[in-house]
């Protein structure tokens, strides 16, 4: 193999995701009625929005090595916190502020606050008790859920201020301002793994956290900065579902924690640890949403599409593996 | 550490007490299956049943399945070996319990079921408003809905079910489509919201309004669902009534979204009879008496006992809440519970 073609093989490898994403979008284009339209490309990345920035967390926590399910019951518990604060109806307490758009700062400090408090306790369990992470965010996942039903009761609240559900409504370039939330966020913590001291630690210490103890870094400090920033876009993405849906129920984000990891490990981050770019995990995200919205419009019957789904993942997945093969063989 | 203990164990003892009532209500204890607490009906209706139960003598505790069947399979065995006066169920499968009721009627202790009707085995009695049944109100519901937009029975109609692998919403789309089925000029797109989850149903929204920008109505299986379809639909540029929006359950929400004129329908599941009904019987039931056929008045609202292959079955008419009757505090959405008490039929 000549150098060129080498460097050429090796860029798709390492660009995999996104050019499996570029072609379900192709082959959905070509095949799929009605999906070849920009209002549905821009429904792919405003869909992806929760997904994606739960996304961002999980993968913090297990390019550290360790492991987070309770992000899902997190995100549930944020809207939760969201909705009975600043819906108007349902449970909702209506909460107003003069000016109105200080609605906005204050229920994402207040998600920020749930979800940092529920992730440095699973921090502090994991990084200073010894326990074992997946163990302590299991149980996160359990019992911060069991805590939305308890604090609503089973009901919902919804009719979200105005104020905040503007950033649901409002678009800029025909994408709502949510989805460049989300995006701006991929952009941030991209620079921060890639960049900064913190980023370039949390993947020595997923790679081998005995050396990077011995290397000088502060595992401990870290790891539980890692778990506390998972907990936090955790609730980014609960108050982003809030605004989404307008309100939240006690069941809202049933289900998204397997598509976040599907995302993350689609998105080439390695289950053990180490290993992973954020970028790759919004292309799997995005990937994921494309595939959910195909489904959406294909005229399958409602029994099917779980199937079709799970298929669709697994040979995401298997791509992904094929990749690592062959750069086994490349090295 | 002897002290502490104790005091820990003080702790325990006060904690236990408070949680226990104070005695027994005087004609028994009754367990009620609830599938879930994760949506408004449910979580309403262990409420209602807890009022009318107590009203006519009897204490009530519930126990949550979380729409796993296997746990409610393990709770109905456990509750058997507590000897209840009554179980009440609402199952999750409606098949899979059919060995548990089984086992608790040859126990002697009598199987109500409350709101899915189970007619695989027979049960000491039955409330509930028919999940086909929704269907049919919802079909004619949306007869007259396309009639009044189009002029005629004709349009494009979205069907956002709840997940797909719960019977209770294929039930509504079994009886919505078969009703539907004598309107050829009506296209019908049906979409799962998987897990019943809120989202699910605004993304399916969001992409069929682009798809088929020209759905005339959406019909959502569950008010909650209708609240994320609004919200897609908001971002989407509509206004109210640009496109019709109906959904089943009667919940709170849904009635808030026909006052804003998001919605146009709630079809609704009459949660206080139901429940009334069964504390009306209940003192039948523990007595293993017979229980007539006929009509009776529940709540105001004729009802009617029929004797089925599975027992005796009381359906109570669902209605259709439009704006016209929205106020009405019958509707459970309306969250006004009956002031009237139930009594016990002699």
């Amino acid at each position: 193999m000549t150098p060129t073609n080498r460097r050429a093989l090796e860029f798709v490898l390492d660009n995999l995701v996104w050019f499996m994403l570029l072609a379900v979008l192709l082959v959905f284009s070509a095949t799929i009625p009605h999906y070849f339209q920009i209002g549905i490309f821009a429904n792919i990345v405003e869909q992806s929005s929760v997904l994606g920035v739960m996304a961002i967390g999980l993968a913090l926590v297990i390019i550290s090595g360790h492991m987070d399910l309770s992000v899902e019951s997190v995100a549930a518990l944020a809207a939760m916190a969201t909705g009975i604060l600043f819906c108007s109806a349902g449970i909702g307490m209506g909460l107003e502020l003069s000016p109105a758009w200080l609605a906005v700062p204050v229920s994402l400090l207040a998600s920020f606050a749930v979800g940092a408090a529920v992730g440095a306790l699973n921090g502090y369990l994991v990084v200073k008790v010894k326990m074992s992470a997946f163990i302590v965010t299991l149980a996160a996942f359990i019992w911060v859920r069991g805590l939305v039903v308890a604090v609503s009761g089973g009901r919902s609240a919804q009719d979200l201020d105005p104020a905040i559900r503007w950033l649901g409504i409002q678009r800029l370039i025909g994408v709502p301002l949510t989805a460049w939330i989300a995006i701006a966020c991929f952009i941030a913590f991209s620079f921060i793994m890639a960049k900064t001291r913190f980023g370039r630690h949390l993947i020595m210490i997923g790679g081998n956290e005995a050396a990077a103890f011995r290397a000088g870094i502060k595992v401990d400090r870290i790891l539980m900065l890692a778990f506390v920033l998972a907990g936090a876009t955790a609730a980014l993405a609960g108050w982003l579902l809030a605004i989404r849906t307008s309100g939240a129920t006690a069941n809202l984000g049933v289900g998204m924690l397997f598509n976040a990891f599907a995302a993350v490990v689609i998105g080439g981050v390695s289950l053990k640890g180490g290993v992973g770019a954020l970028p790759g995990v919004y292309a799997g995200v995005l990937l994921l949403s494309s595939i959910n919205t195909a489904i959406n419009l294909m005229g399958l019957p409602a029994h099917y599409t779980q199937v079709i789904h799970g298929l669709l993942v697994l040979a995401a997945v298997l791509l992904d593996t094929a990749k690592h093969s062959i750069r086994q063989r490349l090295a | 550490m002897k002290r502490k203990l104790l005091a820990i164990f003080g702790v325990l003892a006060v904690a236990l007490a408070l949680l226990t009532p104070a005695f027994a209500q005087a004609k028994g204890k009754v367990y009620y299956m609830v599938p879930t607490l994760l949506d408004e009906f449910q979580t309403g209706s262990v409420s209602a049943l807890e009022m009318f139960l107590k009203q006519v003598g009897y204490e009530m505790t519930t126990l949550n399945a979380d729409n796993k069947t296997d746990v409610q399979q393990s709770q109905m065995n456990d509750v058997i070996a507590l000897k209840p006066a009554a179980i009440i169920l609402a199952a999750v499968d409606f098949n899979a319990l059919k060995p548990s009721i089984e086992k608790a009627m040859a126990a002697g202790i009598p199987v109500i079921e409350f709101d899915r009707q189970i007619t695989s085995t027979p049960s000491a009695f039955t409330s509930v408003a028919g999940t086909i049944e929704i269907g049919y109100v919802a079909a004619a519901e949306v007869e007259r809905l396309l009639k009044e937009k189009n002029g005629a029975v004709k349009g494009k109609v979205l069907q956002v079910l709840g997940d797909p692998g719960d019977p209770y919403t294929l039930d509504i789309q079994k009886g919505f489509e078969e009703k539907m089925a004598a309107f050829p000029d009506v296209t019908i797109i049906s979409k799962p919201a998987m897990q019943w989850e809120a989202s699910n149903a605004g993304t399916i929204v969001a992409d069929q309004m682009l798809a088929n920008p020209d759905i005339d109505l959406i019909f959502n299986h569950a008010a909650h669902l209708s609240v994320a379809a609004v919200a897609a639909l908001e971002s989407a540029g509509k206004q109210p009534g640009d496109v019709y929006v109906m959904s089943s359950n009667g919940a709170p929400v849904g009635l808030d979204l026909i006052r804003k004129g998001w919605m146009q329908v709630e079809v609704e599941q009459p949660l206080y009879a139901q429940a009334a009904a069964v504390a009306m019987f209940m003192d039948k039931i523990v007595a293993k008496e017979e229980i007539k056929p006929g009509e009776y008045d529940v709540l105001g609202l004729k009802s009617t006992v029929n004797m089925e292959g599975w027992g005796p079955n009381i359906k109570i008419p669902g209605a259709a809440i439009t704006k016209d009757n929205i106020d009405n505090p019958a509707f459970w959405g309306n969250m006004k519970p009956p002031s009237d008490t139930v009594t016990s039929v002699e």
